[in-house]
């Protein structure tokens, strides 16, 4: 199993969020949590990620192998575990490209793999956001710093691009975007999908999963998962609402 | 021992205490001090410090052996070596240097921008024991870069500078204090712009734990000049730096800003104020610091826009990071507006290093540390990449990643 899931119950400030949640992806899958507001997806968006404000109460999430509360968020990022914010966060004063540089030399590190020079970090850097639609001067900008909504969410897909990871987690990546860069950004994200790597698509719409086709969707209602199956519950949700899920 | 019986012991060692004038002056401040008529809980400048430590001081000075004026004609710069406070006599077509005489003595005692409470100021006036005077001639522009050495252990430098760039002038003016001596370094810099000068003040403030370094400065901008000062503070010692600025013609400007990088148990007081006398004048006062460990920093700016002074700008910013729960930065900007017709704003922001942001760089692989190091730079980056000299530049950042490399 790439990425398992078993009763995993979660915390922040007294309020449990997330009970008993099991969830399993396979490699090369694409899967899809749908649920209303306040449902606990990005608790479980940003428990996978690491974040620390959350207090684990049971359950246990193996990653390719490691159990994941033995690595710390850099090391899951390294180990190819790749969060797009829902919302990213702007940096001024970090710039884009040495900032990436940077965080691919740190898993090619990790994987033991030759770090990449200025150079060719450069070509890499350029050609990928050139396939995003992404403008060069963009990346002279800091990170996130006065970018658009949509601007963030192409930035984030074009972190992973460059990255590359094993296991995407897309937190609401939809929100905010208008057709064309919802069009764009999709199209990032499917040249991204082999059969060696997987994705976590959180969404409340079904309009993104006419663009990035899942292998299964699953309702999330009240920090689990109440339902899952093929698109077409997606096809359902965006018929009837979550409440009949609730 | 009190401030009399000091001065009176050591008045031989004290410039111009022969002058009947400057006596009488010094004895009106003596009184202040005899009398304790300033107010130490409301004044800035005593926060955070122990007033003892200073006032109770055993004076010591000595005359250096040499001190160098380098010209290099090349490129219009000159190096200096002051040692002890003091400098060589120096001119040429485009600069002149003299030591302080007792008119400059006069005209600081006469300045009424000078705070009359402000104690470490009184005490420069009464110990006086070095400085000089430095004269940018009509229509030169220069480099200056002065090396402030302190050359023995247990000093105590109370010394007085004069700098004024004539009509017209351009002087880039680069100081390094780095002092490695148990030594307290008082200096007070008068500093004058004539009609279309301009004054870029770099100051790099890099002294060891025992090294006491307290600048004040005032300057005064007359039509269509700048002054510009930019201070680095990344000294282990208690460092005061109180900058005052007068625009008193038309079109005038002045840039006061600083970033200082505390650590252990040390101590920055820091002031700025800037007095726009006539219309169509531009003020920046912003002042960044890091604070790690049980540092401590205040810093109080201050705008105050007289009647006359229409179409003023003026800005005020102070940001702090808190590295450390026990690190404190207090911060209090202020505005005197008594013209209708101005554009001024002052804001201030003091807090931890930002998690969401550190959760971010380490979601995309970076570690902690390396995340923590990033964002302080970048706290500081808008400051760092305006740095034109790419001397100074280099001598910053090597500064900056040696600071870091303590921060856990």
């Amino acid at each position: 199993m790439f990425l398992e899931i078993k009763d995993l119950s979660v915390k922040i400030e007294n309020k449990n969020i997330l009970k008993n949640l099991n969830l399993n992806i396979n490699k090369g899958e694409v899967h899809a949590i749908m649920g209303p507001n306040g449902s606990g997806k990005s608790t479980l968006a940003n428990v996978l990620a690491g974040k620390e404000d959350y207090e684990i109460l049971n359950g246990k999430i193996n990653f390719k192998e490691n159990n994941l509360f033995d690595l710390n968020i850099e090391e899951r990022a390294q180990e190819g575990m790749f969060l797009a914010f829902q919302y990213p966060v702007e940096i001024p004063g970090v710039n884009i490209t040495p900032f990436l540089h940077s965080a691919i030399n740190s898993k090619r590190k990790r994987m033991k793999e030759e770090e990449i020079d200025n150079l060719s970090f450069a070509k890499l850097l350029k050609s990928k956001a050139s396939d995003l639609g992404i403008n060069i001067d963009m990346l002279k900008r800091s990170v996130n710093t006065g970018f658009s909504g949509g601007e963030k969410k192409r930035y984030e897909i074009l972190q992973m691009s460059i990255l590359n990871p094993d296991l995407a987690i897309l937190d609401e990546t939809d929100s905010g975007l208008d057709i064309d860069a919802l069009k764009i950004v999709t199209d990032g994200v499917n040249k991204l999908k082999t059969k060696d790597n997987s994705f976590l698509i959180i969404t409340h719409y079904q309009k993104l999963l006419d663009y990035i086709k899942p292998d299964y969707v699953h309702v999330m209602v009240n920090g689990s998962i109440v339902k899952s199956g093929s698109s077409e519950i997606a096809a359902e949700i965006e018929n009837d609402g979550f409440q009949k899920f609730q | 021992m009190n401030i009399q019986d000091n001065y009176q012991i050591n008045k031989k060692n004290i410039f111009f205490s022969e002058n009947e004038n400057i006596r009488n002056h010094r004895e009106k401040l003596m009184n202040i001090f005899e009398n304790d008529r300033f107010d130490k809980k409301n004044n800035e400048s005593l926060k955070n410090i122990n007033l003892e430590n200073f006032l109770d001081f055993k004076y010591k000075y000595l005359v250096p052996e040499e001190t160098s004026v380098i010209n290099n004609n090349h490129d219009n710069s000159y190096s200096i070596v002051s040692v002890n406070g003091q400098c060589t006599s120096f001119k040429d077509d485009k600069i002149e240097i003299t030591k302080i005489l007792e008119e400059d003595y006069n005209d600081f005692s006469k300045n009424n921008t000078i705070e009359k409470n402000d104690h470490f100021v009184n005490l420069n006036s009464l110990f006086l024991n070095c400085g000089f005077k430095i004269v940018v001639k009509k229509n030169n522009n220069i480099k200056i870069k002065i090396s402030n050495i302190v050359a023995d252990d247990d000093l105590t430098i109370f010394q007085k500078n004069n700098i004024i760039c004539e009509e017209g002038s351009s002087l880039n003016l680069i100081e390094e204090y780095e002092n490695k001596n148990n030594s307290t370094s008082n200096i007070l810099n008068v500093i004058k712009l004539e009609k279309s000068s301009q004054l870029n003040h770099f100051l790099i403030q890099d002294n060891s734990p025992s090294h006491n370094l307290i600048i004040t400065s005032h300057s005064s901008c007359k039509k269509d000049s700048s002054y510009t000062q930019k201070i680095y503070n990344f000294s282990e010692g208690y460092v005061r730096n109180f900058h005052f600025s007068e625009l008193l013609e038309i079109n005038s400007a002045a840039d006061l800003q600083g970033i200082f990088f505390l650590k252990d148990n040390n101590i920055s007081n820091n002031k700025t104020f800037v007095k726009h006398l006539a219309e169509d004048c531009k003020s920046n006062q912003v002042y960044k610091g890091i604070l790690n460990d049980r540092s401590k920093a205040t810093y109080f700016s201050n705008t105050h826009v007289d009647q006359v002074a229409q179409k003023t700008e003026g800005y005020q910013l102070s940001k702090g990071i808190l590295l450390s729960d026990n690190a404190s930065y207090f911060s209090k900007p202020e505005l005197k507006i008594y013209a209708d017709d101005v554009k001024c704003s002052h804001g201030s922001t003091i807090g931890p290093i930002d998690e969401n942001a550190i959760f971010y760089l380490r979601s995309r692989g970076m570690s902690k540390i390396a995340a923590t190091k990033l964002l302080i730079s970048s706290f500081i980056n808008e400051e760092l990449s305006s740095i034109d000299e790419e001397q100074i530049s280099e001598i910053i950042q090597k500064k900056l990643v040696r600071y870091l490399s303590k921060v856990k």
